[in-house]
């Protein structure tokens, strides 16, 4: 007999369910967001280029701060190699690589 | 015995990096045209790089005073933009005071190599990794082990579940983003480690992996670790996670829940940093870490895992002077059967990167 059993099970199942919930809200979030494409356009305003999707900056923020307090500065002689490194810990695409390294050396 | 695990280790060593290569010289014919990656020479530096920490840290657990102190260099070597040679050691001092807790201090000098791996990044969506590696299990082993990453410096108790014997695999790993849009990413790890009974490759015969998705709005990431640990008995691990930084408020969340033959346990950890709070600009620097965990042994334990329950709650206090500079300081209170115990951690940590030779431009 374990005593720790039944203990253990609800708090891997609150777990569970918080995750996923947390997963579900993030998903019903993402879906209340307006469409680009619905936002009224000033008429005087003149054809842009689209806005990309994701900006560098956001790989930056979401990616170095999952494990580690951002850097303040990195060498500008290291940048690629610290964004190939980055690359291989974080399990980024290549598209990320590249807004990243665009971001930290412009 | 030995002999025989050492030249099939090696065979399978050279055929790992044979079969990489190949698979690298096609997929980089391939991508030629579209090498964008090669844009970037202009203005930033693929320069072999030495990166890492070094810390000193004081730990008491029991009484029993322990001095650490360590530099942990991290190696880049880029070959190129698609390869990548990458090695973490460990060199430190560990010393103890002779009888326990009086006497002179004794202790010993160390070496360690965390891991050493050839990095290929062969596909957008690919990298192939051979060599020694850590084992992607949960998000501990791999991402939080770094002296000047952990917010606390004792790692969870659950955190040997899914990283038997050395937390290290020698073999391949393929890993990278499955998919990705602008709500969410997928991302993976599948890896096969052969055994090695040398000395500084010691590793167990395992396979595994991970998948986990990350939310882009919410900064929020959950995932799920499995491995199949080959030797003597087979052994399934599974491990959940996850991971929560939200845009609003300097909140680090992460909780890890993980099961084995030997044992299940989880931890959940919350870091805050004091950086919104209405106080004068150094007390900013403060972070306040928290961590809750419980580990509960199944047929008896073993293999690193402890054989009586135990709970544990840690409180850490960290001070960033710059974001590369922090001291750092914790207290743990330990309760099982066996004893209860207080650990307490003081030190300092340090992260440095240097640009090894002239960065090379066009």
């Amino acid at each position: 007999m374990n005593p720790g059993k039944p203990v253990m099970k609800r708090i891997l199942l609150s777990l569970f369910i918080g995750s996923y919930l947390a997963v579900a809200a993030t998903l019903a979030l993402a879906s209340d967001d307006p469409q680009p494409s619905q936002q009224p356009t000033p008429a005087s305003a003149a054809p842009t280029a689209p806005k990309p999707v994701k900006t560098g900056e956001q790989v930056f923020n979401n990616n170095c701060s999952r494990c580690h307090q951002p850097p303040m500065s990195i060498p500008p002689r290291a940048t690629g190699t610290v964004v190939m490194h980055m690359r291989t810990r974080a399990r980024l695409s290549r598209e990320d690589e590249q807004l990243l390294l665009h971001f930290l050396a412009p | 015995m030995r002999n025989k695990d050492h030249k099939r280790f090696r065979l399978l060593l050279l055929a790992a990096l044979a079969v990489s290569c190949a698979w690298g010289l096609a997929a980089r014919a391939q991508d030629t045209p579209t090498r964008d990656v090669h844009a970037f020479d202009n203005h930033a530096g693929f320069t072999p790089t030495l990166s890492g920490a070094m810390a000193y840290i004081q730990n008491t657990n029991s009484g029993i005073v322990s001095l650490n102190p360590q530099v942990n260099p991290v190696l880049l070597v880029p070959f190129g933009s698609h390869l990548l040679l990458e090695s973490r050691a460990e060199f430190g001092g560990f010393f103890q005071r002779r009888d326990g807790t009086t006497g002179p201090y004794g202790g010993k000098i160390y070496k360690v190599v965390d891991y050493a791996q050839l990095d290929w990044l062969v596909h957008p969506r690919v990298i192939v990794t051979a060599g020694e590696y850590l084992l992607p299990f949960g998000m501990y082993n791999e991402r939080l082990t770094a002296v000047w990453v952990k917010n606390l410096q004792n790692a969870p108790i659950s955190s040997t579940i899914g990283t038997r014997s050395s937390g290290t695999g020698d073999g391949f790993m393929l890993r990278g983003t499955a998919t990705q849009n602008s709500i969410y990413s997928i991302q993976y790890n599948a890896y096969f480690s052969a055994r090695s009974n040398i000395n500084e490759l010691q590793a167990a015969r395992t396979a595994g992996g991970d998948a986990s998705v990350f939310f882009n709005k919410p900064r929020l990431e959950t995932g799920v670790s499995y491995q199949r640990f080959l030797q003597q008995r087979n052994i399934n691990s599974v491990a959940t996670y996850l991971s929560w930084q939200p845009r609003t408020i300097p909140l680090d969340l992460k909780a890890e829940g993980d099961f084995s033959y030997n044992g299940r346990g989880y931890w959940i950890e919350a870091a805050y940093k004091a950086d919104q709070l209405p106080v004068p600009v150094f007390a900013r620097k403060f972070q306040f870490v928290t961590r809750e965990q419980q580990l509960f042994p199944l047929h008896g334990g073993g293999n690193a895992v402890p054989t009586v329950s135990t709970t544990q709650v840690d409180f850490g206090l960290n001070y960033y002077f710059r974001d590369n500079l922090r001291l750092v300081s914790s207290y743990a209170r330990s309760f099982s059967s066996q004893q209860n115990a207080n650990v307490w951690n003081f030190g300092v940590t340090y992260r440095f990167l240097w640009p090894l030779l002239p960065g090379r431009k066009s």
